[in-house]
C-alpha cells in the first residue's frame, strides 16, 4: 500500500482541476483506503494520469525498417547502458525496443498504441511489443488496403467483408482497425496512388476511396470495437488537400472516426511555393462535429525518420529530398516506405507544418477530442512531446518561435493571431484522459477509485518543457517506475486486444481467397495467443456491462 | 541516392511479371523458390503462371538457373558494378560509349533490349545473391542494384530483395536491430550497443584475438572462416548449441546438444522477405531447446555480481 499525500491534482477524466488531495494505491490501483505503508509527499508538487499516446510507432517491421536505415544517428543519440535489471539500448529516431519503454516512462506516458501493423507481420510486432518495458501497448491493424476486403465490397458482399475484417482482428491480436490512404495503396501496387475520395482505384471498378472510408466506419461501430476507425485520410502532405480531408469527415458524419496527425491534412495552396495553412477551416468543422476525434501529428524542427504505410507519399518525399528511400509492399494487404527527414525553420513548407500543428491543438476548442502526438517518429520523435506542452503552454514562447521562420510565412500561418495558452487540467486532457477514451481504455488517464495506478508526479516549474521532461515519480500499476530521472522498476507491460465476433464459417470462405494471394499456408497465418505476453482482452460491443480488465 | 525498394515474396508471386536473378543460382541454392513464389505461380494478376513472366539470369557463368530463364546474360567476372551503373544510366538516356559497355563482356544492344523490356514491365523485381553481393565490390554491388531498382520506380513498380542464406540469418538480423538498432557486427563491451562492420564482425574479433570465450548458437564457423579465427576458438573456452556435431562442435571446450529448431523446437523462422513464420515442431526431442539452454545459463550468471553496477545509467552522446 502507498499513499501520496498534498499534490495538486490535474484528473480531468473525474473533473478534478488542481485541487490538493491525497491518493491511495493498493494492489496497482487507486484505492479509497490507507491502512498501513510507504507515504510519499508531495507538497508542492502536480499530479497527472500517466500519458497515454494514441498515435506512435514503435514497433514492427517498420520501425525496424527505419532501425536499419539510420545507423549514423544511433552512433549520435544518448545510450542506456544495462545494469543487472536494465536491459541496454539505444535513443534517437528510431529508438530500439528497451529504450523505448525507458524513454516514454521517463517522461510519464505509460500507455502506448502502436498505430500501424501489417496482419502478415503481425508476429513480429507482437514479440517488438513484448520487448518494450514498462508501458502498456495495444496496436492497430492496416485493413483498408487489404485487397480481400476490396474484392468483397467490389462484389457487394458487405456482410462478408465485415465478417473478414472481425476474423483479421483477432489472427493479429490487435485492437482495432487502421486505414492509410484508403484504396491509394492498393493502388501503388500499380505504382499509382488514389489522391481523392472518387479517384479510381487500380484493379477496382466499382469501389472509391470514398467507399472504403465510410463503409469501414460502419462497420467497426457494427463491431463494437472500443476504439473507432483509425484514419490517415488520402492525399496525404499536399498542398491544396484540405479539401480531400473535409470531403472525408462529411463522408463520415453519423459515423465514429478519429483522424490520425490531422497535421499532414490541413493545407491550402496548389503548390510547394504557395502552400498555406487551412487549420482554421478544418478546426471549424471538426469543432461543430463531435462524432470525430483526431491526433495533432504535429512537427518539430529537427531531423527525424518519416515512416508510413503510405507508399506512394513516400516515394513523393524521396523525390523530392533525394534522401535514401526504403519501401516495403506487403502481399495482399498493405505497404511501408521510409525516408529519412530534416525539417527546418527556414524552408517555407516545414514552417508551415510546424504552425499547422499547433494551430490543429489550439483552435480545435475541446481538449477532449484532439491529442498530443507526433506521429512519431514522422513528424518528430516522441520524447519531444514536452517541448510541445511548453509551445502550447507559453505564447510568449511561441512568439519567441515564430521569429525564426521566414518572412514571407506571413499570410500563410494563422498562429501569430493565437493567444490561447493551454492550462495543466488541458495538458493532462489532450495526454492522458482524452486519449484513454478515445481508446475505450476505461481504467486508464484516470485517477478515480479502482482504476489503473499509473501516474506522473512533476515539479512545479516555470521552464515547462524541463518540467514534463523530468517527472519526479513516475508511477506504473502502482509501482514507483522512475524517480528523479532515474529508472527504478522495468515491470513488463500489458497488451490489449478484441475479440470481435465472425461467424465460424468464416475459416472456410477465407481459405481459399486466402490460398490465391498469400504465400504462406492458413493455418500459420493467424499470431497464437499464447504468443501475447500479458495478454488483456477487452470487451467490444457498445453495452459498457463490464471493464474488461477481467482477465 | 536510392535505398531500399522491396515487397514480401507473395507480391511477387501475384504480380511480378519481370522478374531478375542477379549472381544468384536459386535452382541449386533454394530449390522451392522458383515453384513456391517466383517462376510457376499463378495468380489474379498473371492467370497463365509462367507464361505471363519474364525470366533473366545474369551471372558470370551458365548456370542450372539459366535453363529456366528466358534471357541469359553472361557478365564478365568482377565487372558487376559497371553493368549495373551503366543499366542506370540508359534508363536515363544518358551517353554509354561502346567501349565502357563492351567490358562488361555485353553488347549495348542486349542491355537497350534489357532496359525495354524492364521497363515494359508492369511490376519487376530484381533478386540478388552472394554472386553479386560477396565478389568484387561487395556491397556497393548490392547498393548499385538496389538503387538501379528504386530509380526505375521513375518508370514502374521495381522492387529488389536479397537471396538470403540457410537458416534464420535474417531472424537473427531483425531481432538484433529490435534490441540494439544493428542487425550485426555489435560489440556490448561498454554496456550498450555499438556497431562497427570490420571492427566488430565475428571474424574480425576471433581473428584479433579480442574474445577470451566464445559462445556459438546454430553456426558452424569452424567450418568457414579463416585459420586464425579457428585457432583462436580452439584457444579459448568454446561452448556450441548446435543438434549435430559440426567443425566448430569438435574444436569446442563444451557441446550442449539441443532439438533441431523446427523440427523438434518451437520458434519463429523470419522468411528472406523478413515475414515471420511459426515453427511448430514435428517431432519430439530429448533435448533442450537453445532457448531453454540459453535461458538457464543466464538465469545462472544473474546469480553473480554485476561488474557494470556501479556505471552510469545513461549516456548524452556516444564516442
Ligand atoms: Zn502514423
Amino acid at each position: 500500500m502507498l499513499r501520496i499525500t498534498g499534490g495538486t491534482i490535474y484528473d480531468p477524466a473525474n473533473g478534478i482541476n488542481g485541487e490538493v488531495r491525497d491518493l491511495y494505491i493498493a494492489d496497482g490501483k487507486f484505492s479509497s483506503k490507507f491502512d498501513a505503508g510507504r507515504t510519499i509527499d508531495a507538497t508542492g508538487m502536480v499530479i497527472m494520469p500517466g500519458g497515454v499516446d494514441v498515435h506512435t510507432h514503435v514497433a514492427g517491421g517498420s520501425i525496424n525498417f527505419g532501425r536499419a536505415r539510420t545507423p549514423e544517428d544511433h552512433r549520435r543519440t544518448h545510450a542506456f547502458i544495462r545494469s543487472k535489471t536494465r536491459r541496454s539500448g539505444l535513443g534517437g529516431m528510431a529508438p530500439t525496443t528497451f529504450a523505448t519503454g525507458y524513454l516514454y516512462a521517463g517522461m510519464g506516458w505509460t500507455t502506448v498504441n502502436e498505430a500501424a501493423v501489417p496482419v502478415l507481420s503481425a508476429r513480429h510486432t507482437h514479440e517488438e511489443l513484448n520487448d518494450i518495458p514498462i508501458v502498456d501497448k495495444s496496436s492497430l491493424v492496416l485493413l483498408a488496403n487489404n485487397e480481400i476486403i476490396l474484392d468483397l465490397l467490389e462484389e457487394g458482399e458487405d456482410e462478408r467483408a465485415k465478417q473478414i475484417m472481425a476474423w483479421y482482428i483477432w489472427a493479429a491480436k490487435s485492437y482495432g482497425v487502421k486505414a492509410v490512404n484508403p484504396g491509394g495503396v492498393a493502388s501503388w501496387k500499380y505504382g499509382n496512388d488514389s489522391k481523392h475520395l472518387t479517384s479510381k482505384i487500380s484493379g477496382y471498378d466499382h469501389i472509391t476511396p470514398g467507399t472504403i472510408v465510410t463503409k469501414y466506419a460502419k462497420m467497426i461501430d457494427e463491431l463494437g470495437i472500443p476504439h473507432p476507425l483509425h484514419l490517415h485520410c488520402n492525399n496525404l502532405g499536399a498542398p491544396g488537400n484540405v479539401e480531400t480531408t473535409l470531403e472525408t469527415m462529411r463522408h463520415l458524419e453519423g459515423s465514429r472516426a478519429h483522424f490520425a496527425h490531422l497535421q499532414y491534412h490541413a493545407y491550402g495552396g496548389d503548390d510547394w511555393g504557395n502552400m498555406r495553412s487551412e487549420a482554421a477551416r478544418l478546426a471549424e468543422y471538426f469543432n461543430a462535429h463531435t462524432n470525430m476525434t483526431t491526433d495533432a501529428g504535429a512537427v518539430l524542427f529537427g531531423d527525424t525518420v518519416t515512416i508510413t504505410a503510405d507508399g506512394p507519399w513516400q516515394h513523393l518525399l524521396y523525390k523530392l529530398t533525394g534522401r535514401k528511400w526504403g519501401n516495403l509492399d506487403v502481399e495482399n494487404e498493405t505497404g511501408c516506405g521510409i525516408v529519412p527527414y530534416t525539417y527546418r525553420p527556414s524552408n517555407l513548407v516545414n514552417a508551415v507544418q510546424w504552425a499547422v500543428g499547433l494551430e490543429l491543438l489550439l483552435l480545435i476548442n475541446d481538449p477532449w477530442r484532439v491529442f498530443l502526438s507526433t506521429d512519431h517518429p514522422n513528424g518528430a520523435c516522441f520524447w519531444r512531446y514536452p517541448e510541445i506542452i511548453q509551445l502550447l503552454m507559453c505564447a510568449d514562447y511561441r512568439n519567441e518561435c515564430m521569429a525564426n521562420l521566414p518572412l514571407n510565412i506571413k499570410n500563410k500561418i494563422s498562429l501569430p493571431e493565437i493567444s490561447r495558452e493551454y492550462t495543466l487540467y488541458e495538458i493532462a486532457t489532450i495526454t492522458s484522459a482524452g486519449p484513454a477514451r478515445s481508446l475505450g481504455l476505461k481504467h486508464k488517464g484516470n485517477l478515480g477509485i479502482g482504476k489503473d495506478a499509473d501516474l506522473v508526479i512533476y515539479h512545479q516549474d516555470k521552464d515547462i518543457a524541463r518540467m514534463f521532461g523530468h517527472p519526479r515519480y513516475v508511477f506504473k500499476g502502482g509501482e514507483i517506475v522512475i524517480e528523479e530521472g532515474d529508472i527504478r522498476e522495468t515491470p513488463d507491460g500489458k497488451e490489449y486486444l478484441i475479440q470481435p465476433f465472425y461467424e465460424p464459417d468464416i475459416d472456410e470462405f477465407l481459405r481459399p481467397r486466402f490460398e490465391d494471394r498469400y504465400c504462406m499456408s492458413f493455418e500459420n497465418y493467424p499470431v497464437e495467443m499464447e504468443r501475447i505476453e500479458h495478454a488483456q482482452i477487452q470487451k467490444c460491443t457498445g453495452d459498457d456491462a463490464e471493464d474488461g480488465d477481467s482477465q | 541516392m536510392g535505398g531500399k525498394v522491396t515487397c514480401t515474396l507473395g507480391e511477387v508471386k501475384n504480380r511480378a511479371d519481370f522478374i531478375v536473378y542477379w549472381g544468384g543460382n536459386p535452382a541449386e541454392c533454394h530449390p522451392r523458390h522458383f515453384t513456391k513464389y517466383t517462376l510457376m505461380q499463378k495468380s489474379k494478376f498473371l492467370p497463365r503462371g509462367r507464361k505471363d513472366r519474364t525470366v533473366v539470369l545474369v551471372d558470370i557463368r551458365e548456370t542450372k538457373s539459366a535453363k529456366a530463364a528466358d534471357h541469359f546474360l553472361q557478365v564478365r567476372p568482377g565487372k558487376d558494378f559497371e553493368l549495373l551503373t551503366i543499366l542506370r544510366a540508359l534508363i536515363k538516356d544518358q551517353k554509354v560509349s561502346e567501349e565502357q559497355v563492351a567490358e562488361t563482356g555485353l553488347s549495348l544492344e542486349v542491355l537497350k533490349d534489357l532496359i525495354e523490356k524492364m521497363k515494359a514491365a508492369k511490376f519487376g523485381v530484381m533478386f540478388f545473391g552472394m554472386g553479386l553481393s560477396m565478389t568484387r565490390g561487395k556491397h556497393m554491388n548490392a547498393a548499385a542494384l538496389l538503387t538501379l531498382a528504386a530509380e526505375m520506380n521513375a518508370f514502374t513498380k521495381f522492387v529488389a530483395m536479397p537471396m538470403r542464406g540457410h537458416g534464420n540469418v535474417t531472424g537473427a538480423d531483425v531481432i538484433m536491430r529490435w534490441q540494439t538498432g544493428y542487425p550485426f557486427g555489435i560489440s556490448l563491451n561498454r554496456g550498450y550497443p555499438r556497431y562497427n562492420p570490420g571492427e566488430f564482425s565475428t571474424v574480425d574479433v576471433l581473428v584479433r584475438g579480442d574474445t577470451d570465450c566464445a559462445f556459438i548458437i546454430g553456426a558452424d564457423p569452424g567450418a568457414t572462416m579463416p585459420k586464425p579465427a579457428i585457432d583462436h576458438l580452439a584457444k579459448v573456452p568454446t561452448i556450441v548449441l548446435d543438434p549435430h556435431v559440426t567443425h566448430t562442435s569438435r574444436l569446442s571446450r563444451v557441446h550442449i546438444t539441443t532439438a533441431p529448431a523446427g523440427i523438434a523446437a518451437p520458434g519463429t523462422g523470419y522468411r528472406m522477405d523478413e515475414v515471420p513464420m511459426p515453427l511448430k515442431p514435428a517431432l519430439q526431442s530429448p533435448y533442450p531447446s537453445d532457448e531453454e539452454v540459453v535461458r538457464r545459463i543466464r538465469e545462472t550468471i544473474a546469480l553473480r555480481p554485476d561488474w557494470m553496477t556501479n556505471q552510469p545509467q545513461m549516456i548524452e552522446a556516444q564516442i
